[in-house]
């Protein structure tokens, strides 16, 4: 998996996976309410320091974060060149800094760079505060969540086998590119169809093996009484405590007050 | 009429499993699998299913179930009751609360990320209370020596640790008929001798009926109350134990393996030496057996060590090329945990060497290094004069072949001739040198018949001489064989070593990696013990096992026979024989005197 659990023992692993849910969506949408980059500095601000709080291995965060530095020098660009000033509320994001194009065409506003900016601030913001998400909810939890939002036992069923089975076909796959390697595959094949043709004997026997495995599961899931009644008992009821009431609280006041400041008093925009 | 009835059904009550008159053939199969098999079983007895691959047992247990007729299409005939319950009339789910089957892959029997997870799963399904399901969770993991293993994920556990838990997650539902399909077949002889304790433990608990498929049985023999031998779909032979492994006629005839000791004792009683009550099964019997007869027919001592000679062939050409150059290896995983560490190793041309130990000893990491499918951390390794730092495995490939465990892991062609082709492609050959090699080979594996058929229609056995075969298209100097013989039954056994024996007289070196300390025993001429990444023991297999004590520290059982020579030290003045012949030779017999 991209992310792993990371067992801890803070407030946000004690936290009900609903909870955390509503936090997620929270923030999400805080995110979105705001335009100005200073605003979203302070979200993101917010975020790490939950993120700092259940000790992230930051060396993952910044394996996330390398690659996309094209890409946010590529948004920043993007923006600041193509939003016209006629886009912006206030007239200091209307300012035009100087035109690419002779005929003053093609010109860069600073309401595209800040844009930009708060596009790039969005982006990890959510993705940290999905890391800390699914850092701090074991998958357990997530099951527990579907079974809670009601979604029929046989996708939650399908959700926990594939997760459970992961590990497993990555040994068979491991297996199976020994036995072909040994037999004297070269995976290192020139030309289009070349490295296509190589991999048909992994992923042949790869597809065999997950039918026959697939098969046996199902006679082990029969033998094991699955399908006999459309539900099944679960196995640890969640329910909150008192410092998810708290933690919801916190979060709905923290929403109030940024849609009052956001609506009523018109900031945050550019 | 009614009290016929009335007492047909109090009959059925009492007898855990009654077949009548089964026969099944699976979709497109041209033969029955299973043809007019009726069968009562007893409550409360241990009855052990066996016969050779291909015979029906797999079947018959489906049939339990309940699977066939209701997973599996096929046409099925006759009548099945289980506790009393019309299986063709009882959902396969319901069944399981009587009946729990355990199939042989443990792998793909574990449905839970978590032990407790997984063991819950059958009482879940049955909308049993949480804190009912938690105390009879922990209470079946005792009973398979599971005890606290709750948090535990399921991934990290061992073979046989996974088996017990599969075993378990029937367990649990309670039945009063426990169905093993080949439980052990996956395991190394920890895990394997771990499912007989739990077997054990389970035989002491009153009111289990038991019914495993095996095909080993020296640790089985004195556990079961009775045999049920099925051959071709019937049932040939039903009765103890000790009468069928007395019989060695009828074991041949059903390809199931004898055991050692009694080839001993057979050989005394086609003597008119001892009855046929007489002919032993365990070690402590033939030992006062042998103490018995050795003063009235035994040959005198000096005459026993021809074989000596024999044992000390010097290797003369030193400045000829090894097969194997191992120094100085030290591997390391990349969590840098070290799997071998330090070793010094080296293989003439034309030995044959079993590479020995238990799970996680380092066999396979050293195997892996023959053909560079593993580089060393440091040291170096150097076969057939090639350093394997600087060629790639597909090189290797062509002078060292590797035949894995599970053929399943490389089969992917539509016909076996297209699997053997394979290699020789890759390997760079053409048209007519193909033809030929692909020609010699299948007939030299006795698979000339299956030439254009489906590899996945053939038996796991055929499919091991599949893979095996696709290997030796290559011609390869060096043949690594990674327990070549897991699944198949006795026959199949016996083919496959015997191929791998002209093999290695034609001149092929031989690496086995095996579990089966018999076919060590028999067939290796040189015995490697590995233990935490070392080398515990470099000798014949007669000195390797002899050494009991540092064998027993890393979880090797010698063979019976060896165990047996051990027993007889006095007489045999420290020597270790393996093989049955051996033993027989020690007494007068006319014709046989002299001639081993």
């Amino acid at each position: 998996m991209f992310i792993e659990y990371l067992p801890g023992n803070t407030l946000l692993h004690r936290l009900d996976v609903r909870t955390k849910m509503f936090g997620f969506i929270g923030f999400i949408i805080l995110s979105f309410l705001f335009q100005d980059p200073k605003y979203q500095l302070l979200i993101l601000t917010l975020i790490s320091l939950l993120a700092v709080w259940i000790k992230i291995p930051l060396r993952k965060i910044w394996g996330m974060l390398l690659p996309l530095i094209p890409i946010v020098i590529s948004i920043i660009l993007i923006t600041g060149f193509t939003f016209a000033p006629e886009r912006f509320d206030r007239v200091s994001s209307q300012v035009i800094l100087f035109y690419v194009l002779p005929g003053n065409r093609l010109g860069a506003t600073v309401g595209g760079f800040l844009m930009g900016t708060t596009f790039i601030l969005r982006l990890f913001s959510m993705m940290i505060v999905s890391s800390v998400l699914t850092l701090t909810t074991s998958m357990d939890d997530f099951t527990q969540f579907f079974h809670k939002m009601k979604v029929p036992a046989e996708v939650s069923m399908m959700l926990t086998t594939a997760i459970r089975f992961i590990p497993t076909l990555d040994k068979k796959r491991k297996l199976i590119l020994e036995a072909q390697k040994a037999r004297g595959t070269n995976f290192k094949e020139k030309g289009i169809v070349g490295p296509i043709r190589s991999y048909l004997p992994i992923m042949i026997p790869m597809f065999i093996n997950s039918i026959l495995m697939a098969n046996s599961l199902s006679m082990a899931m029969l033998n094991r009484g699955y399908g006999l009644t459309r539900a099944c008992t679960s196995i640890r009821e969640i329910s909150f405590a008192s410092r998810d009431y708290w933690s919801i609280s916190f979060i709905f006041m923290l929403m109030t007050l940024a849609i009052y400041v956001r609506f009523k008093l018109h900031l945050g925009v550019l | 009429m009614e009290t016929l009835e009335t007492a047909k059904i109090i009959q059925r009550l009492e007898d855990a499993i009654e077949l009548s008159n089964i026969s099944y053939r699976y979709p497109n199969a041209v033969e029955a699998s299973l043809k007019n098999v009726s069968l009562t079983v007893e409550k409360g007895k241990f009855i052990l299913l066996m016969g050779s691959t291909g015979a029906g047992k797999t079947t018959l247990s489906l049939c339990l179930n309940g699977l066939i007729p209701q997973l599996m299409e096929g046409i099925l005939t006759g009548q099945v009751y289980v506790a009393g319950k019309n299986v063709g009339k009882t959902a396969v789910q319901s069944l399981s609360k009587v009946l729990g089957l355990v199939l042989q892959d443990p792998e793909t029997q574990i449905i839970g990320r978590t032990v407790e997870e997984d063991t819950a799963f059958g009482p879940r399904n049955f909308l049993v209370p949480l804190d009912k399901i938690k105390e009879k969770v922990n209470q079946t993991l005792a009973k398979v020596r599971l005890k606290g293993y709750n948090q535990r994920l399921t991934e990290e556990l061992s073979g046989g640790e996974k088996q017990r838990l599969a075993i378990a997650g029937v367990l649990v539902m309670e039945p009063e008929i426990l169905v093993l399909d080949e439980p052990t077949s996956e395991l190394d002889p920890i895990g394997r001798s771990e499912i007989y304790q739990t077997l054990d433990d389970l035989r002491r608990q009153k009111d289990l009926t038991i019914l495993l498929v095996e095909h080993s049985s020296e640790d089985l023999i004195h556990k079961a109350d009775e045999v049920v031998v099925l051959n071709e779909g019937k049932v040939a032979w039903r009765g103890l134990p000790a009468e069928l492994f007395r019989n060695l006629p009828l074991l041949r005839q059903w390809g199931i393996k004898p055991l050692p000791v009694s080839q001993i004792g057979w050989n005394f009683y086609e003597k008119g030496w001892i009855s046929f009550g007489q002919i032993p099964l365990d070690i402590p019997a033939t030992e006062s057996l042998i103490r018995g007869l050795l003063p009235k027919y035994g040959h005198r001592q000096g005459e026993r060590h021809k074989k000596d000679p024999l044992k000390k062939q010097e290797p003369n050409l030193t400045d000829k090329v090894k097969a194997v150059q191992v120094s100085n290896l030290i591997y390391q995983y990349n969590s840098g945990q070290p799997a071998l560490q330090g070793i010094n190793l080296t293989i003439e041309v034309g030995e044959f060497v079993a590479l020995i130990g238990q799970n996680g000893a380092g066999k396979t990491t050293l195997a892996k290094h023959f053909n560079g499918l593993l580089k060393p951390t440091s040291g170096e390794v150097i076969v057939e004069g090639m350093n394997t730092l600087q060629y790639e495995t597909y090189d290797l490939a062509r002078t060292i072949g590797y035949v894995f465990q599970n053929p399943d892991h490389q089969i992917f062609s539509t016909t076996v001739e297209k699997e053997l082709e394979f290699g020789l492609k890759n390997a760079g050959f053409k048209g007519q040198v193909i033809r030929e090699r692909i020609d010699q080979v299948l007939q030299y594996t006795g698979l000339e018949k299956f030439r254009s058929v489906h590899p996945f229609s053939l038996g796991k056995g055929e499919r091991q001489m599949i893979a095996v075969a696709s290997i030796l298209v290559l011609k390869p100097k060096l043949l690594i064989i990674d327990e070549p013989t897991t699944g198949s039954d006795w026959t199949g056994v016996q083919t496959m070593m015997t191929l791998i024996r002209n093999l290695n007289a034609a001149g092929t070196t031989i690496v086995m990696i095996s579990h089966d300390m018999d076919l060590v025993a028999q067939y290796a001429k040189r015995v490697i013990v590995l233990k935490d990444g070392g080398i515990l023991l470099d000798s014949t297999p007669q000195d390797v096992f002899s050494n009991e004590s540092l064998l027993l520290n890393s979880a090797i059982v010698p063979p019976q026979l060896c165990r047996l020579s051990s027993q007889l030290k006095d007489i045999l003045s420290e020597e270790i024989l393996i093989e049955s012949s051996e033993f027989t030779a020690m007494f007068e017999s006319g014709e046989r005197t002299g001639c081993l």
